[in-house]
């Protein structure tokens, strides 16, 4: 199980498309850190000055992107396989398929967490020093840091999350292209259908969990659940597509 | 020792359009050792057959094993001693080749040089660390062998491996099985080229509509056809011609010889018919039998089973 675990956190590291992904990512950042360089004034008492306390919200905001790109990521490493005929190939070599499909999935989960981690702490490091040279780092305490990397951690989670839902579904629709069409159907259509036509079913929706369990608990939602409630929902939703997905992937004709 | 048994194999497809029954009961042992060939029309299941060995399609019904290990049951087991490839060889294609085959290595513990060798070996080394996708369909073949042989393999299964090469690429996988059969090792390997096979394998089975019509050492295959003609010479090649087909005798004119389409138990016909005339025979002699016309023969004459 090593060896195969280490074959495939070897191949994702090798993937184009992380690379793609994490060189836009560090792009961004760069962008950023001087867009607020240049906008952010140094002189004490002048406006806008940029605060280093709005850190927390920052990485609120830049979740999003990461569990888009944990969802992207984890469809495509099972689809490429699917549509390169590798997963032929590999199966040759070692035919336990859970085996097989549990190494991807701990590959992809924690490639990307460690990816959504690193991306974020460079963030932080580039607003840090924007807030250094150029705004104020006033309020920065243990609170800051605390509320900070329970952010970051938690956005972490969630692309990870979101890496094995994708993963699922593209490994039952044996292409990308079913997890970002499913995906996309999710978000566009059913979850608004929810929200319109059953407000109360809200509390199951996977957006509204993710926006509690970011936010650090409910407060502002129509209903009541804690940040806890929300991972355990949402890993439990994970968790029954992988199951479903492995389930298929252990019984099925490989052509 | 029989390195892969199967018995009843039965393998139906279901798809919207109906059922598709893809081997029929097949049976098949291949002894240690040498080359055996697998043969068989398209769609006679030969594919499904190593698909089925290799766990990768789970048979409707019967058994298979592998080195002695149930297929797919216990193939964990015995998979490090196989090698094989699988209709076209698939790679990531933006890897390199070189990196293809270190991550399948990496997963029995094969390292760089081994990795190296092997491409050494199949003429590969200059393009190694070029991405698999500017690779041409030979270029995969080569390294789906490559991949193959990376195991060192007790056994090794090949579907159609001289696909895509050219000809001296299919000269050289052809010399490769009989050095690897040479060693020791089983080389099962299916091909539609059926001179290829008679040339390499010591053993042959043919497949027909999911079922094997023969299987044995290749002489023994080839003593069960028929010959299905007859070359004779004679110095007037035009007055025989014109006897032979006066008397109904289908015959032409080939190369200074007459190919007469008579079994060889009609050769007295042809000898009293050109007698008569006054024309004696140089040489009669049989047509050879080759793998092809057993091959042809025997698929033909297999009775249409009800499949969809």
């Amino acid at each position: 199980m090593t060896a195969l675990l280490a074959a495939e956190f070897r191949r994702m590291s090798s993937r184009h498309l992380v690379r793609i992904l994490a060189g836009l990512a560090l792009l961004g950042i760069t962008i950023a850190g001087v867009i607020v360089a240049v906008r952010s004034s140094p002189q004490v008492g002048a406006d806008p000055r940029f605060p280093l306390t709005m850190l927390p919200d920052i990485l609120r905001g830049t979740s999003i992107p990461l569990i888009l790109a944990g969802w992207l990521l984890g469809a495509s490493f099972i689809g490429a396989d699917w549509r390169a005929g590798t997963i032929t190939t590999l199966l040759t070599w070692e035919p336990r398929r859970t085996r097989v499909i549990v190494a991807k999935l701990l590959a992809c989960a924690a490639s990307v967490f460690v990816l959504a981690i690193g991306l974020q702490v460079v963030l932080g490091g580039v607003l840090a020093l924007d807030a250094a040279f150029r705004g104020t780092t006033e309020g920065v305490g243990a609170p800051w840091w605390r509320e900070s990397s329970g952010v970051a951690a938690r956005a972490a989670t969630l692309a990870s999350v979101a890496s094995v839902i994708g993963f699922a579904v593209a490994s039952i629709g044996r292409n990308t292209a079913a997890a970002l069409g499913a995906g996309f159907a999710y978000l566009a259509v059913i979850e608004n259908l929810v929200r319109g036509l059953r407000p109360a079913w809200q509390r199951w929706l996977f957006t509204d969990n993710a926006a509690v369990f970011i936010s650090g608990g409910n407060v502002g939602f129509s209903f009541q659940r804690t940040m806890l409630q929300a991972l355990v929902l949402l890993a439990a939703y994970a968790a029954a597509l992988f199951t479903v997905s492995a389930m298929m992937f252990r019984s099925r004709d490989v052509n | 020792m029989a390195v892969i048994e199967v018995e009843g194999l039965r393998k139906e497809y279901r798809s919207r359009r109906g059922r598709t029954l893809a081997l029929d009961g097949l049976d098949l042992v291949v002894p240690e050792g040498g080359v055996f060939g697998f043969l068989g029309p398209n769609g006679a299941g030969k594919t499904t057959t190593i698909r089925c060995l290799l766990g990768l399609v789970r048979p409707t019904a019967g058994r298979c094993r592998l080195l002695g290990a149930d297929s797919p049951k216990d193939l964990a087991t015995v998979i490090r001693r196989v090698g094989s490839i699988v209709e076209t060889p698939t790679f990531f294609p933006r890897f390199s080749g070189r990196r293809n085959l270190e991550l399948l290595g990496r997963l029995h513990g094969i390292g760089r040089k081994a990795v190296s060798e092997e491409l050494e070996r199949v003429g590969l080394a200059e393009r190694a660390d070029d991405l698999v996708k500017t690779y041409s369909l030979g270029m995969c073949q080569r390294l789906g062998i490559g991949a193959a042989l990376l195991k060192d393999p007790a056994l090794l299964v090949l579907d159609e491996p001289a696909n895509g090469l050219d000809p001296a690429g299919i000269k050289e996988v052809r010399e490769l099985l009989r050095r690897l059969g040479a060693e020791g090792r089983t080389i099962f390997v299916s091909s539609h080229i059926l001179t290829e096979v008679q040339h390499t394998a010591d053993r042959v089975a043919i497949l027909s509509r999911g079922k094997s019509v023969a299987s044995g050492p290749v002489g023994e295959v080839l003593a069960a056809g028929r010959s299905t003609g007859l070359t004779v010479r004679v110095d007037d090649e035009a007055g025989a011609l014109e006897a032979l087909r006066s008397a109904g005798i289908p015959a032409s004119l080939d190369d200074h010889a007459i190919r007469v389409m008579l079994p060889p138990e009609e050769a007295a016909t042809v000898t009293r018919t050109l007698a008569d005339r006054g024309l004696y025979l140089t040489e009669l002699r049989p047509d050879e039998v080759d793998l092809e016309t057993v091959f042809l023969e025997l698929t033909r004459e297999t009775p249409k089973e009800a499949s969809p």
